[in-house]
């Protein structure tokens, strides 16, 4: 590790800002090459109040959110990346008042990209409500 | 319709209708959308793709009791989203008996500069 300071560590300590603040995201747990974020439930998250829809939208967020800090958790390095695409399969409806989670895994990196894939649950891991697979590609030089 | 559910009004998305009166959805830039410094965030962007898409397959159909589930959406990011304004419109491409296919195209200052496009499935009740 050339760097003084654990890229991944230092993502883990930095407080939200920006539209993960707004969403409310922070981290659950990580390992090598994963990260698991989550999104407690709000009411401005729902399509319609009386039917208790909630949108898929923060679902798309967290996905971004987790896969992007679990290519930090396996690179532990600092650099710049742009999502180019995410695919995300909606296997159920997500449940007004659930608490989101989504846990991502970098599966594989190259000099200037790197792929993950996402499962996204309320607390079971087994149970999932949606699965993503999203590419980033580092955009700085090298 | 959507720019009045409550995600729409958290992200601050309204209705937008282009001077051939075609509509779509338009999203206010704010320092709440922001991702890394200086861009929209992804996920907001692809809120505004998947909302658009919605939006107009619920013009299409016309039925407000009939709300088709989302099956699977693909998106591209093109370029950064900056943090200006951002337009969004969606095309139903097919309407079947079982599932619509809808997709749509996101730009800001250049509508024929797209910033992000999005393909969806959905299911019919």
């Amino acid at each position: 590790m050339d760097q003084e300071e654990d890229a991944f560590e230092r993502l883990k300590g930095i407080a939200p800002r920006g539209h993960h603040a707004l969403l409310g995201i922070f981290n659950v747990d990580d390992g090598p090459d994963w990260a698991e974020l989550a999104c407690p439930f709000s009411p401005d998250f729902l399509m319609d109040a009386g039917a208790g829809l909630v949108s898929s939208g923060p679902v798309v967020s967290l996905i971004d959110a987790a896969a992007g800090a679990a290519i930090i958790a396996r690179t532990r390095q600092w650099r710049a990346m742009a999502t180019l695409d995410l695919r995300v399969d909606y296997l159920r409806s997500a449940s007004a008042g659930r608490t989101l989670y989504a846990r991502a895994t970098c599966y594989h990196v190259t000099r200037k990209v790197a792929f993950t894939r996402c499962n996204v649950h309320e607390g079971q891991g087994a149970d999932p409500l949606a699965f993503a697979t999203a590419s980033f590609f580092f955009t700085g030089a090298s | 319709m959507i720019s009045a559910t409550p995600y729409a009004q958290l992200l601050g998305i309204g209705d937008w209708m282009d001077s051939d009166g075609s509509t779509g959805l338009v999203l206010r830039a704010s320092s709440q959308l922001e991702g890394r410094e200086g861009f929209l965030y992804g996920g907001v962007i692809a809120s505004l793709l998947e909302l658009a898409c919605l939006e107009a397959v619920s013009r299409e159909l016309d039925d407000p009791g009939r709300r088709p589930k989302p099956i699977n959406m693909t998106y591209d990011f093109l370029r950064g989203g900056r943090m200006v304004d951002c337009y969004a419109k969606a095309r139903v491409v097919r309407i079947g008996k079982r599932v619509v296919n809808a997709d749509a195209t996101c730009w800001q200052s250049d509508a024929q500069v797209p910033i992000a496009t999005g393909r969806m499935h959905l299911l019919l009740a």
